[in-house]
C-alpha cells in the first residue's frame, strides 16, 4: 500500500495506483507446467527437494537416514512451508510454469484436483514412473482421488483419515450418559443437553463465524457419514440436497439448544478451548487424537474415542473425510529419484509405521496395518485400541468423495451459509440453496435438485 | 560526439525504463490479457467480457464494493478530522516534547501490516483477548469484536485508524510549517479567536496536503487487504469482504486469474474515477 502512495506522489495519482493494483492479478502464467517431456532423470542419484509442513516436514525427515542407507546417492532436503502458506506457495509455483517449486509436494485432498484441472502437466503422471503397481494397496475410495481418470496417476496416498468422535468420558459419566448408547445424532443432541445442564459443558465446538475455511469441517463431516457431498462424480453441485440440508438442521438443533461453543479463532483459539475443557467431544478424523493428547498429557485416561454416530438411524459411522498425498512436480528435473523417495515413504509398511508412532498420522497404506502398534491399547484413552476404531472405518465402504476443481469456492459458499445459520438462526434449506445457486452462478456448474 | 552526448541520458535511463517494462508495465498489460480469458481444463480461453459481464451480475463483488464503501465514507474522513486534529496539535507551540508525540502517532506506520493485523486479532479476539479481559474487568459484556458482522467492520475500522492516522498527521503537519505565522499574527490582529484561525488560516492552508491525504486514503481503502484478510478473512459471512480479497481469493483460492484480473481492472477504474473526482472538486481551480 506505501508504495502505490508513493507512486501516487511522483505521478498525478489515480491511475498509477490502479495499475500497481492490476498487476497484482497478473501473475499467472498459462498455467502449464514443462508436463512429462524430457528426461526424469537418474533414479539412483540427484538432489531432491520436498515441500511439506510442521509435523509431516519433520517425520519426513526422520525417514531420511534410512532411505540415505538404500539410496547413498541421492541427497533429500525437507522443507517446512507452513500451512496453510505452502497452498499459495504451490499455486504461484504451477502459475509460473513449475518455476521455483519442489521437487516433491505434500497435497491435501481438498487441493489436489484444483492443481490437476488448473494446471494440467503441473504435477507429474506417476504411472510413466511405476505407480500404477500400487492400485489396491490404499485404503478403498483413495485411488480414485489420486487417479480420477484411471490413466493418469496424479500422487500417491499419504494418510487417510476417517471421521471420529473424541470425548471426554469423565464429563459424560459424570453427567450420566452412555456414550456408546448415542447411535444417531438425535440422541447426541438429547445427550448433549443432559450434559449441557448437568456439568455446563457445551458439547461441541464450531467456528460460527467461519475465521477459519476449516470452519465447515462438521458440516462436511455429516455429509460424508451421508455418502453426500458438495458435487456429484460428474462434477454437479450438490450442495442443497436432501443429505446436506438434514446435517445443517443437525448443526442449527445443536445451536439453538446452546450445545455449540464458539470455537472461533483458528488453531490456536482450538488447541485454548480443549485445554480449557469446554467442549466434551471432538468431532475431529483420525489425526486429531495425537493433538489431543500432545495438548492436555495430564487428562490421560479421561478421554475415550468412537466413530461418530449415524445421521439416520442404521447409518453409517464410517467416512474418510480427508486424505493428503505426495506428488512430484511436473517440471522436476529429478521426477525418478522424487519416486524414489516417494515411493520409499508411502509403499513401505516401516516406513509409515514409524510417522504413525511420532505423530499419529494414519497411513493409507492398508498394509501398514498388520503391525502390532494398530492394535495395542492407549493409555490416553483408557485403553482402547484407538487406531484399531479408525482400521474399522476404513476397511467400511467408503465411495470416492469429487472435491473437483471448484471446492474451495463451495467451502466459501457453505461457511457463508453455517455462518448465517449459526448467527443469525437462517433456515437450513433456504440458505443452502441459495448457497447452490450462488456457486453455480460462479463455476458455471449445474445444480442437482 | 554530438550525438553520444544526445542519447547518454537515454542511456542511463534505459535500465529504469527496461526494470519499469519488465516489472511493471508487462504485469499490467498481461493482466488485461488475462482478464479477456478464462481457464477452460486447464488452457486460457478467450471469452471477451464475460468476466467483466459476470462481475456486474455478481452479488459478492457488490458486497465488497459496498463494504468498502462503508469504510471509505465513515473511516476516512473519521481518520482524517483526527489527523488534522492531531496536526494542529502537534505543531502547537505549547506542546513540549513534539518529537516524541511526532514519533509516537507516526510508529503505527512503521508497523508491519501482517504483524499489526496479528496483533489486532489477538488483542480482539472474544475470549482469550486483552481488551475484553479489560472490559469484563470493569463489569461490562464481552464484545464480539471479530465474530459479529457489525462489530467486525467497527474492529476494521479501529485498526485502519490506528495505523494510519499518523501518517496523514504528518503529511498535514508538513504542510501546516509552511502557513506563515504572519496570517495567523494578522488574524489575531482582526479579532480572530481560535476556531476562526483555524477556519479561516488553517484550513485553507492545508488545502492541497488534505487533497493529497483524501485522494491517498481513497486509493489505500479501496485496496484494503491486509487488515481485513488477516483480522477476519472477510467475514463473518462477507461483512468485511473488500475488493483486495475478493480478488486474492479469486486469484489464488479459485485460481480464477481471469476473473481476478477482470476484478482488478475494474478497481483500477473506479480509483482512477474517483481520484479524478476528488481533484476536480477539491483541487485547487486558480
Amino acid at each position: 500500500m506505501t508504495l502505490t502512495r508513493r507512486d501516487v506522489l511522483r505521478t498525478t495519482g489515480a491511475l498509477a495506483a490502479g495499475s500497481g493494483l492490476t498487476g497484482l492479478a497478473a501473475c499467472s502464467g498459462s498455467g502449464a507446467g514443462s508436463g512429462d517431456n524430457g528426461s526424469a532423470g537418474s533414479p539412483d542419484r540427484g538432489e531432491i527437494s520436498v515441500w511439506s509442513w510442521a509435523g509431516p516436514a519433520a517425520e519426513l525427515r526422520a525417514l531420511l537416514p534410512a532411505f540415505n542407507a538404500q539410496y547413498p546417492d541421492i541427497k533429500v532436503t525437507v522443507e517446512d512451508i507452513g500451512n496453510p502458506a505452502i497452498w499459495d506457495k504451490i499455486t504461484t509455483g504451477l502459475a509460473a510454469g513449475g518455476a521455483g517449486l519442489a521437487d516433491v509436494l505434500h497435497i491435501g485432498v481438498d487441493y489436489l484436483p484444483g492443481y490437476v484441472e488448473k494446471f494440467p502437466g503441473g504435477l507429474a503422471d506417476l504411472s510413466q514412473l511405476g505407480a500404477d503397481q500400487y492400485k489396491d494397496a490404499f485404503a478403498q475410495g483413495l485411488w480414485a482421488t489420486v487417479s480420477p481418470t484411471g490413466k493418469r496417476v496424479n500422487a500417491l496416498p499419504w494418510e487417510a483419515n476417517s471421521a471420529g468422535f473424541y470425548y471426554r468420558a469423565d464429563i459424560f459419566e459424570r453427567a450420566g450418559v452412555d456414550v456408546k448408547s448415542l447411535d444417531t445424532w438425535d440422541d447426541a443432541i438429547e445427550a448433549g443437553k443432559v450434559v449441557k445442564a448437568k456439568t455446563g459443558t457445551y458439547l461441541l465446538g464450531i467456528d460460527k463465524p467461519a475465521s477459519v475455511p476449516d470452519a465447515a469441517n462438521f458440516f462436511q463431516l455429516l455429509l460424508q457419514l451421508q455418502g453426500a457431498f458438495y458435487f456429484n462424480l460428474d462434477g454437479a453441485i450438490t450442495l442443497d440436497s436432501a443429505e446436506a440440508v438434514k446435517a445443517m438442521t443437525i448443526i442449527k438443533q445443536l445451536n439453538d439448544a446452546g450445545l455449540v461453543a464458539d470455537a472461533s479463532g483458528g488453531w490456536n483459539a482450538l488447541i485454548s478451548s480443549i485445554k480449557a475443557g469446554t467442549s466434551a467431544v471432538l468431532p475431529y478424523p483420525t489425526w486429531f487424537g495425537g493433538i489431543i493428547e500432545e495438548t492436555v498429557p495430564g487428562e490421560k485416561g479421561k478421554w475415550g474415542v468412537r466413530l461418530p454416530p449415524a445421521v439416520r438411524r442404521g447409518g453409517s459411522t464410517a467416512a474418510t473425510v480427508n486424505s493428503t498425498h505426495l506428488a512430484i512436480a511436473g517440471s522436476s528435473k529429478h521426477r525418478a529419484a522424487a519416486w524414489k523417495f516417494v515411493e520409499f515413504a508411502l509403499t513401505r509398511p516401516a516406513s509409515q509405521v514409524k510417522i504413525y508412532q511420532e505423530k499419529g498420522i494414519a497411513p493409507a497404506l492398508m498394509k501398514a496395518y498388520d503391525d502390532p502398534v494398530f492394535h495395542t491399547p492407549s493409555e490416553f484413552f483408557g485403553g482402547q485400541q484407538k487406531a484399531e476404531v479408525f482400521l474399522a472405518a476404513l476397511k467400511a465402504p467408503s465411495p470416492a468423495y469429487n472435491y473437483s476443481a471448484d471446492y474451495a469456492r463451495a467451502l466459501k459458499v457453505v461457511t457463508d451459509a453455517q455462518t448465517k445459520v449459526l448467527l443469525k438462526g437462517a433456515d437450513p434449506a433456504e440458505v443452502l440453496k441459495q448457497a447452490a445457486d450462488q456457486l453455480a452462478r460462479q463455476t458455471g456448474r449445474k445444480v442437482v435438485r | 560526439m554530438r550525438a553520444g552526448r544526445r542519447l547518454a541520458p537515454y542511456a542511463f535511463a534505459l535500465p529504469a525504463l527496461a526494470l519499469f517494462a519488465a516489472f511493471k508495465l508487462y504485469p499490467i498489460l498481461r493482466s488485461f490479457v488475462l482478464s479477456l480469458h478464462r481457464s477452460v481444463d486447464g488452457a486460457d480461453t478467450f471469452v471477451g467480457a464475460d468476466n467483466y459481464v459476470r462481475l456486474l451480475h455478481d452479488p459478492l463483488f457488490w458486497t465488497a464494493l459496498k463494504n468498502t464503501g462503508v469504510v471509505l465514507v465513515i473511516q476516512v474522513p473519521v481518520m482524517l478530522a483526527l489527523a488534522t486534529g492531531l496536526a494542529v496539535a502537534l505543531n502547537s507551540r505549547l506542546l513540549r516534547a513534539r518529537a516524541v508525540f511526532r514519533l509516537g502517532f507516526f510508529l503505527p506506520m512503521v508497523t508491519g501490516l501482517v504483524a499489526y493485523g496479528v496483533v489486532f486479532a489477538v488483542l480482539l479476539n472474544e475470549k482469550y483477548g486483552l481488551v475484553n479481559w479489560l472490559l469484563q474487568g470493569i463489569g461490562s459484556d464481552a464484545v464480539p469484536w471479530l465474530t459479529d458482522p457489525l462489530w467486525a467492520k467497527i474492529s476494521l475500522a479501529l485498526a485502519l485508524t490506528w495505523h494510519y492516522t499518523g501518517y496523514n498527521a504528518v503529511i498535514l503537519l508538513a504542510r501546516l510549517q509552511s502557513v506563515p505565522a504572519e496570517l495567523y499574527d494578522a488574524a489575531a490582529v482582526d479579532g480572530a479567536g481560535p476556531w476562526r484561525a483555524f477556519r479561516h488560516v488553517t484550513l485553507p492552508g492545508l488545502r492541497p496536503a488534505l487533497l493529497l491525504t483524501v485522494v491517498l486514503s481513497t486509493i489505500g481503502t479501496l485496496q484494503i487487504f491486509d487488515e481485513p484478510w488477516i483480522l477476519t478473512r472477510g467475514g463473518p459471512d462477507n461483512a468485511t469482504l473488500t475488493i483486495g480479497v475478493y480478488l486474492y481469493q479469486n486469484a489464488f483460492s479459485y485460481f480464477d486469474f481471469g476473473y481476478a484480473s477482470a476484478i482488478a481492472y475494474a478497481l483500477a477504474v473506479l480509483i482512477g474515477l474517483l481520484g479524478l473526482v476528488q481533484f476536480k472538486v477539491l483541487g485547487d481551480t486558480s
